[in-house]
């Protein structure tokens, strides 16, 4: 009677207990997340040697202190502020950025264009277009310097993108105008005969105060919600969120958002940034 | 006990869920044939948000993926584990309830993402809400099928089929890692934030990406492989060994893939290299899963000139094979550096998603088909016809594909005479008409044997039905 | 039953489920568990050789592999090829492209064809989407194919051009803003009879008088002809920057170019921004200057 007899083998007693089985599968799947994802948290290589200095989510980085736009948080009544402002009013009442200029270095983004960032993720553009260039000599000439893991370290999340049916978008911000960035939105194929990017004419419509089913796009939320995932922002910068999108449509918001991308650090060719 | 009585079975919820595995293939082939004209001739995006291009795609794989392979994944998974075990479900409540939540929660994440609702992540675009629910649905599953496991009679049933190993490890694999990746803070009722960001969330994500394809798409197709393809061709499996190295080799391996996805990123070097050679050493245990099925029909070849089902289970085989082939020479970096962002990466996944999953499921359908309502298929004309036009379809998709794909990296870094790059991006756009019109032939095709199948099985219900009627009239 | 076995002979392995689902005992093919081993074998090659392993020495670090390989160090050499390729064929030329002025370049045959042969992809990448694929101009966006210009065709104009990009200017409603809507209309069918070189006619001398009181001549000359290059456009020719669409023609005249109100555009007004790209291109300082002699040979360049 073959079947009573006690398992022939490891294999054998596990076809027999389903339960132990079950374990033994659970552990054979669980090795490699745990030595390919969880250094990643802790080596300092793996974000170009980006450091974090508070528990607010503030870093910065050792090796090229250029590629991060450094602050210094303090609580003053119980109030979260900071040394330098990330966006402000201007005179005329616009919400504009304040103390950072391009260049500075990786910074959160301001309310308007994390909105953006929003509509960028509704509307599937990292369907199409990828965030991420490679190291290579094509890829640097066409689009520019390769990109850093510091650059993306805000990005809650990645939109590096899997597919180039359109270029890459890395550092897309200040190539074109505003202007042309409504037109190509409006009608893709006016401005670029052969291309076979989607209208998106609704954006000029709608306005970014507006979420799904007329609710109201809370950003204020929105900031909160990113600082707990480690993005810096201050108590202020969090409180005007609703104020600074006032206005706006989803279209201002895209263009925003498409305008800071790679703007944000100013890369060096005769550098090696990454290892 | 009586050993001749056959045993009954809880047909009604496989019938349900083979029945919706059909409807969704028809639905997300539909789909993927209109976002693939729309590439071809733009101006089907008609300027309707719910249907542009991004969100129609990620609609496509939602129902081809989730919505068609999880239906399939579900009703041969309940028609084997009774089978094989000898016993009811554990629960057909359960089950029943676990089959409904399934086809809500997928048409709901069909039409949320329609409406613009995503995460943003490839592959797990499903908002909280649902993607909550599905967690939750799928762990029903998970429980019902190794509870009816757990229920057998361990005197008739000392051992555990290898199917049920396979749609085990599927299930353990994909609510960890679908889990894990989905972590995330909601904003709003339709809106989450990843906890991950950057490098940590490209890993995370792509760890998540790759083995929903390595598990749903492969480990749980192989588990339906390992039940049908011996039944039709009556046949017993080839090599008991084989069945429990390969197991073993992709349980453990399968896992460490995701950092192929990521080559020359930001990603850390070591990540990516570790990815590439887990790849290139994957080519082998896959192919355990491809041998052991071609080897279990040795013997039997000559079935496959008047068996269409069984040419299904074939074809998908062979697809298997070349695809966890191509698949590996894709993850090495040099061969990466040119595929990845192409069209190559989309025809590796359709010869994978067409001709494997598709076929394999298509097969298993049919014989399930024929045994949960008693009956002939209405037209096995109809299932010669289908066969072609998938396998005709499949390889057009495929080969536009690949031209598109190639051309595609080598147009992006090709140099002229002066040391200069020699064509504009957009210049690359255009060269890809052809073949995007020719790719939305090829779905075309696939799509129409998808509706031919559709119409065979709701036939052959009928006819069936009312085969049954009578007899229990002729009965009374 | 497993303990009733139909196929005693085939050598299965006696397990049998749902009345004929059996295994064989056959061994794996031998090729295959060869293979299989070689696999194991190839990672740990693999493994040393390169980067692969994650250290916890709490450095950041991991193993660099004996090939000492690294992404980066494989661009550079990768790119180097190419640049010392470049160097051994056109390093004369490229080194008189960066020495010489543009004027200079094009008046050198050899070179200004250079110029213009390896200034295709850049000027397809950066500039078609929005002046088009052969400069043809787009709407909104100037033809740079033709010889009307609006701040000038000479070569060093159209480099500044491209340095520091530019950006149209016209007021709302005539210089001082105080244009009626009669008057407005009436100007509008003048400089449409302007382009059509029926300015002089006598049915437009009320549309005539407006271009006056709107000192419309200060940018656009007193003729419809700018004096000199300074962004307005030619208004006695057939070229229109933006539309000879009567309607079009009124709206630009009612809400200018790049008018702003309280930091932003006024709604109506036509935006015209050339970005500026000595940041932007790779290699600017070169680039531009090929860009320059290719946009100065499309066609109109003076
Ligand atoms: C069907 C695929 C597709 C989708 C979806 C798509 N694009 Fe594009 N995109 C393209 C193609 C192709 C091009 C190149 C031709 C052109 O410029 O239109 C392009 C070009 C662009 C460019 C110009 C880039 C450059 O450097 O020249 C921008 C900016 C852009 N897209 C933004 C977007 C945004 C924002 C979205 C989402 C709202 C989007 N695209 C969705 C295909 C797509
Ligand atoms: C975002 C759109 C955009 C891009 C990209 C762009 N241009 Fe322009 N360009 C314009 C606009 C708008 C004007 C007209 C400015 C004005 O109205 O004064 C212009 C004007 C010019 C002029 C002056 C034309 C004249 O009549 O005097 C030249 C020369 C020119 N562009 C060349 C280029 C070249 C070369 C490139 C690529 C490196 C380029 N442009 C890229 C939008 C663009
Ligand atoms: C401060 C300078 C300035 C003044 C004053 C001015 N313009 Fe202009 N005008 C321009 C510029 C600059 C452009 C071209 C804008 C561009 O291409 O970016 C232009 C363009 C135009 C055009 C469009 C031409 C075309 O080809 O589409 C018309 C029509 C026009 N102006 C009419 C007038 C009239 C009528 C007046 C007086 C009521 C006037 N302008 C006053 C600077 C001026
Ligand atoms: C050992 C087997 C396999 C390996 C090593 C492998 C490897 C790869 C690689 C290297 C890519 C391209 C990544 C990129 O450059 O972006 C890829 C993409 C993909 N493969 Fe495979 N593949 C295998 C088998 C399969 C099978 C059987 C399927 C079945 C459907 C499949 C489905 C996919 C999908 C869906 C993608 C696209 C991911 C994306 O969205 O970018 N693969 N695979
Ligand atoms: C009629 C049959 C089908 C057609 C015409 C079709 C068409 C398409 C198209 C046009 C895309 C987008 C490609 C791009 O972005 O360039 C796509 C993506 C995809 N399809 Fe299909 N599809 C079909 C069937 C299937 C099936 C049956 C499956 C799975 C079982 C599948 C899985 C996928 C996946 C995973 C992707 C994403 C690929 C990536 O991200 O690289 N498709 N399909
Ligand atoms: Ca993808
Ligand atoms: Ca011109
Ligand atoms: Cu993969």
């Amino acid at each position: 009677m073959a079947d009573n007899q006690e398992p022939k083998n490891i294999q054998d007693g596990l076809e027999r207990n389903i339960f132990a089985l079950f374990l033994a599968t659970a552990l054979a799947v669980s090795i490699a997340g745990i030595v390919e994802i969880v250094p990643l948290f802790y080596l300092k290589s793996a974000v170009d040697y980006t450091e974090q200095t508070d528990k607010y989510g503030n870093v910065k980085n050792e090796k090229f202190p250029e590629l991060v736009w450094e602050r210094t948080f303090t609580e003053v009544d119980g109030k979260l502020v900071a040394d330098k402002a990330l966006y402000k009013q201007d005179n005329n009442g616009k919400w504009v950025v304040a103390d950072w200029k391009a260049g500075d270095g990786v910074r959160p983004y301001t309310p308007l264009e994390l909105a953006g960032r929003d509509i960028y993720l509704r509307e599937g553009c990292y369907i199409c277009h990828s965030q991420m260039i490679r190291p290579f000599r094509d890829e640097r000439e066409r689009y520019g310097h390769y990109s850093l893991a510091t650059e993306s370290m805000y990005d809650h999340p990645m939109q590096w993108g899997s597919k180039r049916t359109g270029p890459d978008m890395a550092r897309v911000g200040g190539k074109y105008s505003d202007e042309w960035h409504v037109m190509h939105l409006m009608r893709p194929q006016d401005m670029v005969p052969e291309s076979v990017m989607p209208a998106y004419p609704w954006l000029a419509e709608n306005s970014i105060e507006k979420d799904f089913f007329g609710t109201d796009r809370d950003m204020q939320k929105r900031l909160s919600v990113m600082r707990t995932l480690g993005v810096p922002y201050t108590d202020e910068e969090i409180e005007n969120a609703n104020e600074a999108v006032k206005g706006h449509t989803e279209m201002d918001a895209l263009v925003a958002y498409l305008q800071v991308l790679g703007t944000m650090v100013k890369l060096d060719d005769s550098k090696t940034y990454r290892e | 006990m009586d050993t001749t009585a056959k045993p009954q079975y809880d047909n009604g919820v496989v019938q349900y869920l083979t029945v919706g595995a059909v409807a969704f293939l028809v639905l997300g082939t539909f789909m993927g044939t209109f976002a693939a004209a729309q590439l071809a001739w733009p101006a089907l995006n008609f300027d309707i948000a719910e249907i542009t291009f991004a969100r129609l795609r990620v609609m496509h794989t939602n129902t081809v993926i989730f919505a068609f392979g999880g239906m399939t994944l579900m009703a041969t998974a309940f028609y084997t584990v009774q089978r094989t075990n000898g016993v009811k479900l554990w629960s057909n409540k359960m089950a029943w309830w676990t089959a409904i939540l399934f086809t809500i929660g997928l048409l709901a994440v069909v039409v949320t993402i329609s409406l613009g609702m995503t995460t943003g992540k490839e592959y797990h675009e499903q908002e909280w809400p649902l993607a909550i629910a599905i967690a939750i649905v799928w762990t029903l599953y998970t429980f019902n099928f190794v509870m009816t496991i757990a229920s057998r009679n361990k005197e008739t049933h000392p051992n555990v089929y290898v199917s049920n190993w396979f749609f085990l490890g599927m299930m353990i694999a994909i609510t960890y890692l679908y889990v894990v990746n989905g972590l995330a803070i909601p904003v709003s009722l339709f809106r989450s934030y990843s906890m991950f960001a950057g490098v940590q969330d490209a890993m995370i994500q792509w760890w998540w990406g790759h083995n929903a394809v390595g598990f749903f798409l492969t480990a749980g197709f192989l588990a339906i492989m390992y039940y049908f393809v011996p039944k039709q061709a009556q046949r017993p499996i080839y090599s008991y060994r084989l069945s429990v190295i390969h197991f073993w080799a992709l349980m453990f391996g399968y896992v460490w893939l995701g950092a192929h996805h990521l080559q020359y990123t930001a990603l850390p070097d070591w990540t990516g290299s570790l990815g590439a050679v887990i790849s290139l050493a994957m080519i082998i245990p896959s192919w355990g899963g491809a041998l052991n099925g071609m080897l279990t029909l040795s013997g039997a070849w000559d079935r496959l000139r008047t068996d269409y089902i069984l040419r299904f289970l074939i074809i998908s085989l062979a697809f298997y094979a070349m695809s966890t082939f191509e698949g590996p020479v894709m993850a090495s970096k040099t061969v990466n550096a040119l595929s990845h962002y192409t069209d190559w990466t989309v025809g590796h996944v359709h010869s994978g998603a067409l001709g494997w999953v598709a076929m394999v499921s298509i097969g298993a359908i049919y014989h399930m088909v024929m045994k949960l309502w008693n009956t002939e298929m209405y037209s096995m004309k109809l299932i010669n016809f289908h066969f072609w036009l998938a396998t005709i379809g499949t390889v057009f998709y495929i080969v536009a594909m690949w031209v598109s794909g190639i051309m595609q990296g080598l147009m992006w870094r090709a140099y002229d005479e002066y040391g200069t790059l020699a064509y504009t991006f957009a210049e690359s756009v255009a060269a890809m008409h052809p073949y995007y019109a020719m790719r939305a032939l090829g779905g075309l095709l696939f799509f129409s044997g998808a509706a031919i199948m559709l119409y065979n099985v709701v036939m052959t219900i009928r006819t069936a039905n009312a085969k049954a009627t009578s007899q229990a009239e002729a009965h009374a | 039953m497993a303990q009733h076995n139909p196929w005693p002979d085939e050598g299965n392995t006696g397990h049998i489920w749902d009345e004929d689902l059996r295994e064989l005992d056959n061994p794996p093919p031998l090729w295959w568990m060869l293979s299989f081993y070689a696999g194991f074998i190839m990672i740990v090659f693999y493994s040393l050789y390169y980067p692969t392993i994650p250290l916890t020495d709490g450095t950041g670090e991991f193993t660099k592999g004996m090939a000492e390989w690294t992404q980066v160090e494989e661009y550079h050499d990768d790119y180097a090829v190419l640049k010392d390729w470049r160097k051994a064929k056109f390093a004369d030329k490229e080194e008189k492209l960066a020495a010489l002025s543009v004027d200079e370049i094009i008046k050198d045959d050899d070179l200004r064809s250079y110029a213009v042969a390896t200034s295709k992809v850049l000027f397809g990448d950066y500039c078609a989407a929005c002046h088009g694929a052969g400069g043809q101009g787009n709407p909104n966006f100037p033809v740079l194919a033709d010889d009307d210009w609006l701040w000038g065709g000479k070569p060093a104009q159209i480099e500044a051009s491209l340095v520091n990009g530019r950006i149209g200017n016209m007021p709302a409603k005539g210089m001082m803003g105080n244009l009626n809507e009669q008057e407005i209309s009436d100007v509008a069918d003048y400089v449409i009879a302007l382009s059509e070189g029926k300015g002089d006619d006598a049915a437009y001398a009320a549309g005539k008088a407006v271009y006056t009181k709107g000192m419309c001549m200060a940018c656009h000359g007193p003729a419809g002809k700018p004096l000199a290059p300074a962004g307005a456009a030619n208004l006695t020719d057939q070229v229109w920057r933006f539309s000879s669409d009567r309607a079009e023609v009124i709206n630009v005249i009612t809400n200018g170019v790049n008018v702003k109100k309280d930091g932003q555009y006024i709604a109506g007004t036509k935006q015209a921004v050339m970005p500026s790209f000595k940041e932007r291109l790779p290699n600017a300082d070169v680039n531009i200057k090929r860009l320059t002699v290719y946009v100065h040979a499309l066609g109109g360049g003076q």
